[in-house]
Formats: C-alpha cells, structure tokens, sequence
C-alpha cells in the first residue's frame, strides 16, 4: 500500500489518536447503515411493496433523513477532517486539543441518541422538524431540537480541534499543504454552519421547553442551515478525490498548489451567498430577489468544476509522459481494480448527472414545476449516494486498513460495489426525475390519491423501489465490510490495492482535453433537462401569472 | 515524443499546451455559467441589464387584474371567513363549488387549506377563464399543488400569508388539486378536485 501523505499519515497517529477516529469513523458507519434500513423501509413503503402504515411510514422517511444527512455525513466528515488535518501536518504529533476532539465525538454522540429518542417518541416531523408542525411542546420535540444543536456543537469542536492541528507546521516555519489549507477551510465552512444551526434550532428549543415563543422564522433559518449542509460534504469530497488521486498515482496539480488553495477557498465566498434557490416556491420571497437568486446560482457548481478540472487536467498530463494515446486513452491506464478509484470514477460521471439535474432547480421560473416534487430526491440521490458517500467509503477503504493495521476483506466485491450502487441509483433517479416531471409529489408515502392520481406515478415509484433495494445492497455490504475491520479479528497486512506512480514526470506539450470535454458535456446535460423542463411547462394546459403573496 | 520534464519543476507555463495552462483551466471552470444564455432565451432571465425576464415560465407578465381582493394583511380568522362565504354564495347541489363568471376580469376565487383538506373541496370553473386564485393555509404549511397530466403546478402556501396566482385553464378535465408540504400523518389523503368545463356561450 501507498506511503504518501494519507495513509502513512493516519497509520503513524498516536494511538490515542487512532483509538478517536476509529470511533467517529464506528458511529458514521453505524449511522449510514441504520440509514440505509430507514430509507430502503421508506422506499419499499412508496413502492407499495410494503404497507408499513402512516407513523411507521413516516417515521422510516424521518428517521432516513436524519440519520443520513446529519449524521452519517457528519460522523464521515468529523473523522476524515481530523484525520487529513493531522495526516498532512505533524502526524507524530497527533490531533492538538485532542480533549476538544473527544468531547465533539462526545457531543455528536449525545446528539445521535437524542434524535433517535425523538423519532420514536413523538410524531414523525421528518428532518426539518417545523416548529409549527409539532404544534406541542413535548419531550421528543425538545429532544430534536436538542439532539441537532449538540450535533453542531460538536461539529465546532471537532472543527476547531482539526484547525488547530493544522497549525502546528507553521510553527516549524512550514507553509501549508494543499490538504492542509482546503482542511482549514473546510473546517471553517463547518463552524459557519455549526453556528447557522444554533440560529435555526436554538430559539426551536427554547419554545419546546417552554421558555419562549414559538419562532417565526424557522424556514428560513432552516434553508440557510440546509444549503451550507449541502455543499459542505461536496467540498470534503473534491478534497478527498484530491488527496485519494495523489494516493492512487502519485500525481499532483500541475498547475500549482497556489491555484488549487485558490478554488478551495472560494467555497467559502461562492456557497454562503447562493442559498435562496431552495427558497423559491416561499410566497413571501419578492421577484427581484428571485432573479438575483438564480444569478448567484449559476456559480455554485464553480469550485467544484474547477476542482474536477485541476485533477483531470494533471492526471491527463502526466498519463500522457506515460505513454498514453488517444483522446481517452489516458483513462484506461487508470487502476480501476482498485476499489477507491473504481468509486472515484463512478462517483464522478454520478455528479456530472446529479449536477445537471440540479441546475433546473436554480431557475426560478421552473421552480412551479419541480420544487416539492420527487425531482429533489430524484436528483439528489446521484449527489448524496453517488458522489458523496462513495468517495467517504473509498477514503474509508484507505483510512481504515491505516488505522488498524489489517486488511480489508473482500477487495474484489468493494470493486464491484460502486457499479452496483450506481445501476441502483440509476433506476432511482431516472424514475425517480421523471415522476417529478410529471409532478409526483415528495415526502409521500402513498401516491395513489385514492384514484385521483396518473397511473404512471404508481409505477415510477416501483422502479424507484427497486433501485432503492439495489443501492441498499451495496451500501450495506460496504458497511458490513468496512465496519469488521473495525473489530479486533486477526488479519493480515493484506496485498496492495492495484495503484500507478505517475507522479515524476509530465508532458509539457500534453494535450489536456478531457477536462473541458467533461465541462462541454455537464453544460450540454443542463442544456436538455432545462429544455425539456421549459418545454413541458409551456406545454401544460394552465395559464399562470404571479404567486405573491401578501401579510 | 512530448518534451517531458519532473513535476517538481514543472517549467514556465508558457512551454505548455494552453489545455494545461491556468488560465484556460480556470476560465473552463466558469464554462456552466453559459447556461444563462438558455434561460434568457427563454424568456426566464434578463439578456441585458434593465430587461426584465417573463414572469412566468410560460408567458406570463407580471402582476394580476381584476377586482374585489382579499385585503393584503388580513388574518387567518379572516381569510376563512372569506373563504367561507365563497363557498356558500356559489355551493352547487353536488356539494361543488362553481364562481359565477361576469364577464369582467379574472373571477376571485377563495382556496383554503386546512389539515387535512381544502375548502372549497371540489370547485368547477370554465376552460379559457381567467381566475384569481387567492389561497391561504390556515394553522399548518400545505400544498396546492394541481396536476394538469403531464405535469403540475406546484403551490406552496405558508400559514398566515396570502398568495395569489392568476390561474386559465385551457382545457376541460379533472384536475387532481393535492398537498405537496408534509404536514402530518394523513397527508397523503389531503387532496381535492378542480373540474373544468367548456365555457358557456
């Protein structure tokens, strides 16, 4: 196995260090795999394969959201942010402020038990949890609220810890590493949102213990909250496509550590800014600031394209001095037996899907055909299954094995999980966009309406049953995978994953065209699903004008 | 053969291929931001600073007609009293709603949405009618969302906030009207009915 910066890193931590990151790393599998039960209940009940009834129903909805985008993400994110940060600056040194650490897992834990208290005592409120719609005080409402906000102060424990551990080569007089500055950033995104979520379930508590009114603010706190959560775990992902490429080839950016520092910082500027696109169908929000609002938009997949270009265009380059031919020749030297590329490369075609589908919710003037409908969990599925949870499991692939010292079992079924999930999403999400076209409405169980409603969407919803089982299967088998090695059994270093050192020399004269290709091809998807929005809406037999609405 | 030389000195950028150069890569990186030109072809954004896009994503403008409003800043207890009359100025004997059309401008009609249903439940309006839909959710957020066949239209309504929408429809049929907010466990049978007819001569 590789001896760079990530797995040499993680396996020279003091062992107090290791012993903190195999538990973020426990309870994000943990997390992912009651998750994934949640949300294969939620699907199968949708398809109708199951009758699991409205509060079991809805409780499996909740409980999938909230296990999943809370704290799956989170726990994932916690543990490989510390782990980079310490990894790529003094790993002998281990974690500074590792009590500060142990108590962000601490509080994060807390946070998890609270919400799962509150998903079986009380009724189900799904992931946002509306004050308005809990209607009482009571225990488990209080318990919801409260199990987020230790969440996030976890989070800005675990976030501080991880900068302060970046630090410590400064102090030798050592500049930051590429890792290093993007981990910094990373981790302050975290804060900005830890800080964001005290905004939106702070004064909730405060009113679900009885010491003040309810608030009246709520969803826009909560969108405000819930656009950072979005784009944080894509930031860690880019991040860790970035480290896991050097890892898997040894190649790194040609075109400078000063210009990647550059992109990665720019999510900070570019993401806060463009959260009013998930406000769009809110009657209160004006015209012109709808306008504004997609505007900004348009500028929230910058970073991440601008990411994805630096690796292609340095892997292409350096494949090139390899011996590569052919415009794509390049892409087969790649070591796709080894699991973490094979969930890299599936991970990116998932996010050139999930991305252009996501570029019709940013125009306003479409968002009275989508916004509310399967078309959300359509599209988002490619980013939260496909991008982001396969590039946890494959840093997972490399971060666990580091830390405990044995080998995973079953390489050759990891390598095979990510087309599995894939195909799995793949039938989810084109079933799952086309019943949004046609309307069908999300966060409903059963979308017969007692006749009322197309006989297609019935149908929609079975393939999308079916391609939310075959995702199940793969990510539990990941997780079954990944969390044995976590046990105490006897096992071997294992053989190396199949890698390429490509790192000493590149072609200067190499053609780079794969990137901009990539690009041509994500704008030409957008191009098509926005069409064949605009054109379907022009096409219903409904003539609307205005949505204001007034106080 | 390509001229190659080690990573750690990759040479001045001038030497490269302009694919791998910054500020090529940089600039593609803002390649996405070309789907705007779309949009403005659509109508849907300004091309020019001063231009105003549609306002609606099938040839709307802006603003509404007609008369007779429910009064911006009224409450909830208002609302439904409004509501409430409409339903029983115009009830048929089917337990239908049907607004009486003058002639003059869009004919208001009242919508509320309540856990779990709509008020009125069924409404039968004429195809070609322009209506002033004038809508409000009563203790929870809902939906209003209508299905028009291949593809609906999706209405959010907010507690306490009335929103109006300029509603024609163009071509007779049943229309699903259902919620798309979760608001509790019978929201999935929280629904009602829009049934269009020919307009009469």
């Amino acid at each position: 196995m590789s001896q760079n910066g990530l797995v040499s890193g993680v396996a020279a931590l003091p062992e107090a260090d290791k012993r903190l990151l195999k538990l973020f790393f426990a309870a994000a599998l943990g997390a992912l795999g009651l998750g994934v039960l949640f949300g294969a209940s939620t699907a199968l009940a949708r398809a109708g394969f199951v009758d699991l009834g409205p509060l079991a129903g809805y409780r499996a909805m909740s409980g999938h959201g909230v296990t999943i985008f809370f704290y799956w993400l989170y726990f994932a994110q916690a543990g490989l942010l510390l782990a980079l940060a310490a990894a790529y600056g003094a790993p002998r040194a281990g974690f500074a402020l590792r009590p500060l650490a142990a108590i962000g897992i601490g509080l994060m834990a807390a946070g998890f038990a609270a919400s799962l208290y509150a998903l079986y005592g009380g009724m189900p409120l799904l992931y946002d949890a509306p004050p308005e719609l809990a209607r009482e005080r009571s225990a488990a409402v209080a318990a919801f609220y409260a199990g987020y906000l230790a969440l996030s102060a976890g989070l800005f424990c675990v976030a501080a810890a991880a900068v302060a551990t970046t630090l410590r080569p400064l102090g030798r007089g050592e500049s930051w590493s590429v890792a290093s500055f993007a981990s910094v950033a990373w981790a302050g995104l975290l804060m900005v949102t830890a800080i964001a979520a005290f905004t939106a379930f702070g004064p909730s508590l405060m009113w679900a213990l009885g010491l003040g009114t309810m608030p009246t603010n709520y969803s826009t706190a909560w969108h405000v909250l819930f656009h950072n959560m979005h784009y944080l775990p894509l930031m860690a992902t880019v991040l860790l496509w970035y480290v896991l490429i050097e890892t898997l080839t040894g190649v790194k950016s040609i075109l400078g550590a000063r210009f990647s520092k550059i992109v990665f910082a720019s999510y900070l500027i570019l993401v806060p800014p463009t959260s009013l696109y998930h406000m769009f169908l809110e009657p209160d929000l004006a015209e012109p600031v709808r306008v504004v609002g997609s505007l900004l938009s348009l500028f929230i997949s910058v970073p991440t394209v601008l990411v994805f270009l630096v690796i292609v265009v340095s892997l292409e380059a350096h494949a090139r001095a390899q011996g590569a031919r052919g415009l794509f020749g390049w892409i087969r030297m790649l070591p796709w037996r080894n699991p973490a590329m094979s969930a890299i490369g599936f991970a990116a075609a998932n996010l050139a899907l999930g991305g252009a589908l996501s570029f019709v919710l940013i125009q306003e003037k479409l968002a009275p055909l989508l916004s509310d409908t399967f078309f959300v969990p359509g599209y988002f599925h490619f980013l939260t299954v496909g991008t982001v949870t396969l590039t946890f499991l494959a840093a997972l692939v490399y971060a666990l094995p580091a830390l405990t010292g044995r080998a995973l079992g079953q390489p050759g079924l990891l390598r095979w999980l990510p087309p599995l999930a894939t195909l799995g999403l793949v039938l989810f999400g084109t079933a799952g966009v086309t019943a949004g076209y046609l309307g069908v409405p999300r966060r409903v169980l059963d979308v017969s309406y007692a006749g009322d409603a197309p006989a297609a969407w019935g149908t929609l919803m079975s393939i999308v049953g079916v391609g939310g089982l075959l995702m199940t299967v793969a990510l539990g088998l990941y997780v079954l995978v990944l969390a044995l090695n976590l046990l105490p059994l006897k096992r071997g270093a294992g053989a190396a994953y199949p890698e390429v050192r490509w790192g000493g020399e590149v072609a200067l004269d190499a053609r780079a065209w794969t990137g901009p290709l990539a690009i041509a091809v994500l704008l030409a998807l957008m191009v098509v699903f926005s069409v064949g929005a605009f054109e379907l809406m022009k096409a219903l037999p409904l003539e609307a004008i205005g949505g204001a609405a007034h106080h | 053969m390509s001229k190659t030389r080690a990573i750690a000195a990759p040479g001045p950028t001038s030497e490269r291929h302009f694919t791998t150069r910054r500020a090529f890569v940089g600039a593609t990186g803002f390649g996405v931001l070309g789907l705007y030109f779309l949009w403005a072809g659509y109508g849907a954004a300004p091309l020019f600073p001063g231009h105003g896009g549609e306002a609606d994503g099938h040839g709307g403008h802006g603003g509404h007609g007609g008369h007779g409003a429910a009064e911006p800043g009224m409450s909830m207890a208002e609302f439904k009293e409004l509501s409430d009359d409409f339903v029983k100025a115009y009830a048929q004997p089917d337990g239908s709603v049907r607004p009486s059309n003058d002639g003059h401008g869009p004919v208001d009609v009242y919508l509320s949405a309540f856990l779990w249903g709509y008020a009125p439940a069924v409404l039968r309006l004429e195809a070609g009618t322009p209506y002033r839909f004038q809508m409000m959710a009563l203790d929870v957020a809902h939906g209003a969302s209508i299905q028009l066949g291949s593809g609906s239209r999706i209405i959010r309504l907010r507690p306490g906030s009335l929103v109006e929408q300029e509603l024609t429809f163009q071509a007779p049929g049943e229309y699903l009207v259902y919620c798309t907010i979760y608001c509790g466990l019978p929201h999935d049978r929280m629904q009602g009915k829009i049934i269009v007819e020919e307009r009469r001569a």
